[in-house]
């Protein structure tokens, strides 16, 4: 059963439209991250699933029921701020316990609940202090800790770990999808740091300026973009997006790719049915790092894998890898190969395309395929 | 002499000459204090004399005692100390409504937004700038109408009236760095209303409250033109029966006296700034570099 749905929901502010039209569902247990550029409505959105912000049009469904009319305190769910929101004049304790207080639990029952929270999230010994006395990873905690103690429907998180260093950030990480997995709750969490999207989210919603661009697991999200944004917006580097050509090739088809040199590429795609109608039309072939690879290391026995001899213009060492770049189509490209695999600055070496891999775009609507 | 010398001596100089300009500043300020104070402590004889900064050559206290429980104001000759004893009634509920009110309108105007609250505030800062007299007259009819002329209950309403706009600009002020996340935690916690003021935004409200409380304190417990105006007679505040006393007195002026009423008039505004001055400019600061 759907625990959280966004019926065409928009939120306006005056006259501007801040959010158009989103549509979500999630199951209980799901783990929702929305996801996009600064500005494209996120923190909106979760202010509204709270209950902090009136809906313009639209439902809210909180386990079969419409919640569009209720306050806050009456959903069933608790949230975690980017600030984290400590009352600056209240103890740890009372400050994961103000919920509980506030909704009339005897003083004991709070005492063992605070007892058992601050012992999974390790914050026993910083009880008694004041916020303000506490790191910003310990405050990070103690915020976790006054959502999770009510043991909500749903947990809400806007972007929890952005005040944290990069270290710290990535323990805490960590952390909630433990947390999570252990709970088995239902989470909505607003980021606009794409692997903290793909490292938690079991449901990911990429939004561009409040439209909801795609909603689907990390995988598909990942590997069939929706369009061009979404592409480009999830992985890092992001993906290759080379102007091509579709043309007839061998009974089947094929993307056509131009180097600097004027020399002519030609990529057989799977799945010819479905670029039929686009023969010879311009597409935007997309393809990621990975799915370009040295020889030695593309799959033996992928019949989609497909050499090509290219310029290698500039390698970027990261260790464990070499990204090699190459232009084709006029645009920079990135492949991601072995950091033995001998590509030298200048010289062409053999890139292998796994087109299996690769998608297509029509470059007027940026939608894919 | 080298560079840094010379940048030295001349930041000697301007020092010497701040600070000599400071001390003649405060020595000019402090002078009628220091003439009230030793005049207090004289007897009339020594005053006949005439030497006004020369120090008593008999210390005594018993202008201060004269002052305070005998001395002749109008027509009742019972000292100053009912009238004190009426400033405080007036000025203790006149602070604590007039604060807790701006408080509430600065909570509400910060954290409770609504159509026209701009409007409100700007009306509530207009009123902080209307000129007592203008409001004399509308006010005592008020007061008759209300059966509260002449009464010391009459004077807090007019004192809180007043006040509340100042106190809405301070706390107005003071709120609108509040983090508004807090209030949405608090909200989502279920608290209320005015659970969340009393939990949350007033426990951290100290500094403004200091400064709210002090500046009016200063405000009601100094005035005279209300307290002449709607408490006549045997509830008149301190300032007016100070006045009184001064105008008063028949036959040898009394000054030694006269002065000893005057210092007690000062003294709470005084022990107020004296106990909590330290937090005034705090939460001045805190309201003016944030907001
Ligand atoms: N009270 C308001 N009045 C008018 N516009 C607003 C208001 N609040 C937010 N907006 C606008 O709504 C849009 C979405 O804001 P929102 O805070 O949801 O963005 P976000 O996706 O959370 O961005 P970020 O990643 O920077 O936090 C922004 O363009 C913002 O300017
Ligand atoms: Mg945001």
């Amino acid at each position: 059963m759907a625990s959280l749905e966004i019926r065409n929901v928009c939120k306006s502010y005056g006259s501007v439209d801040v959010l158009k039209s989103i549509n979500i569902a999630i199951n209980h247990g799901d783990f929702l991250v929305l996801v996009g550029p600064s500005g494209c409505g996120k923190s909106t959105l979760l202010s509204m699933i709270a209950g902090l912000d009136e809906i313009t049009s639209g439902e809210l469904v909180i386990d079969g029921e419409v919640v569009n009319d209720k306050h806050p305190s009456q959903r069933d769910i608790a949230m975690v701020f980017q600030s984290y929101a400590l009352y600056p004049n209240m103890s740890v304790e009372k400050n994961i316990a103000f919920g509980l207080e506030m909704r009339g639990v005897p003083k004991a029952e709070r005492d063992k609940k605070v007892e058992s929270v601050s012992q999974m999230l390790q914050i026993g010994p910083l009880l008694k202090r004041k916020p303000a006395q506490l790191s910003g990873g310990q405050r990070q905690r103690v915020a976790m800790g006054r959502a999770l103690v009510r043991e909500p429907k749903i947990f809400l998180f806007d972007e929890p770990l952005s005040n944290l260093d990069a270290k710290l950030r990535v323990d805490m990480r960590t952390e909630i999808k433990k947390l999570h997995q252990r709970l088995g709750a239902t989470i909505v969490y607003v980021t606009h740091d794409q692997i903290e999207a793909m490292t938690l989210a079991t449901r990911i919603a990429i939004m561009k300026a409040g439209i909801l661009q795609q909603l689907g697991t990390p995988q598909e999200v990942y590997d069939t973009p929706n369009n061009v944004f979404v592409a480009s917006f999830m992985g890092s580097p992001s993906m290759n997006l080379i102007p091509a050509t579709v043309v007839a090739h061998q009974n089947s088809v094929a993307a056509r790719l131009t180097s600097p040199q004027g020399n002519e590429l030609i990529l057989p795609l799977p799945q010819p049915e479905r670029y039929q109608t686009w023969i010879d039309k311009p597409v935007i072939l997309g393809i990621r790092p990975e799915a370009i690879t040295d020889m030695s290391s593309a799959e033996p026995n992928n019949p989609w894998v497909f050499p090509a001899d290219c310029q290698v213009d500039v390698t970027e060492p990261t260790g464990a890898d070499v990204y090699v770049l190459t232009t084709l189509g006029g645009k920079e490209i990135v492949a991601r190969m072995r950091s033995n695999c001998g590509a030298v600055v200048g010289q062409k070496t053999p890139f292998a395309f796994n087109m299996a891999k690769a998608v297509l775009f029509d470059p007027q609507t940026e939608n894919r395929i | 002499m080298t560079n840094q010398e010379v940048k030295a001596s001349s930041s000697r100089f301007w020092r010497v000459l701040i600070y000599t300009t400071l001390i003649v500043f405060a020595a000019f300020y402090l002078l009628p204090l220091f003439v009230m104070l030793i005049t207090s402590f004289k007897d009339l004889e020594e005053l006949r004399q005439g030497n006004m900064l020369s120090l008593p050559q008999n210390w005594t206290i018993a202008a201060w005692i004269k002052a305070w429980g005998s001395a002749c104001i109008g027509l009742t000759c019972e000292g100053i100390n009912g009238y004190f004893w009426n400033s405080i009634k007036m000025v203790v509920p006149s602070v604590l409504i007039s604060t807790l009110l701006g408080a509430i309108n600065g909570y509400v105007l910060t954290k409770w937004r609504f159509k026209g609250d701009r409007w409100v505030f700007a009306l509530m800062l207009f009123g902080c700038f209307i000129p007592f007299q203008i409001v004399l007259i509308p006010m005592s009819q008020i007061l008759g109408n209300l059966g509260l002329a002449g009464t010391t209950t009459g004077l807090v309403l007019v004192h809180v009236t007043y006040g509340i706009g100042f106190a809405t600009l301070f706390f107005r002020n003071y709120y609108a760095a509040f983090p508004t996340e807090l209030v949405k935690a608090a909200m989502i916690d279920g608290a209320s209303f005015l659970g969340i003021f009393w939990r949350i935004l007033l426990p951290s409200s100290g500094p403004i409250i200091v400064v709210t409380v002090i500046w009016q304190f200063t405000n009601i417990w100094n005035d005279f033109l209300f307290g002449a105006s709607f408490a006549a007679g045997e509830s008149a505040p301190m300032t007016v029966a100070l006045n009184n006393l001064v105008s008063s007195s028949t036959g040898v002026k009394e000054y030694n006296v006269d002065m000893a009423a005057a210092m007690i008039a000062a003294l709470p505004t005084l022990l107020v700034y004296i106990v909590a001055g330290r937090y005034f400019v705090r939460g001045l600061m805190a309201g003016s570099v944030k907001g």
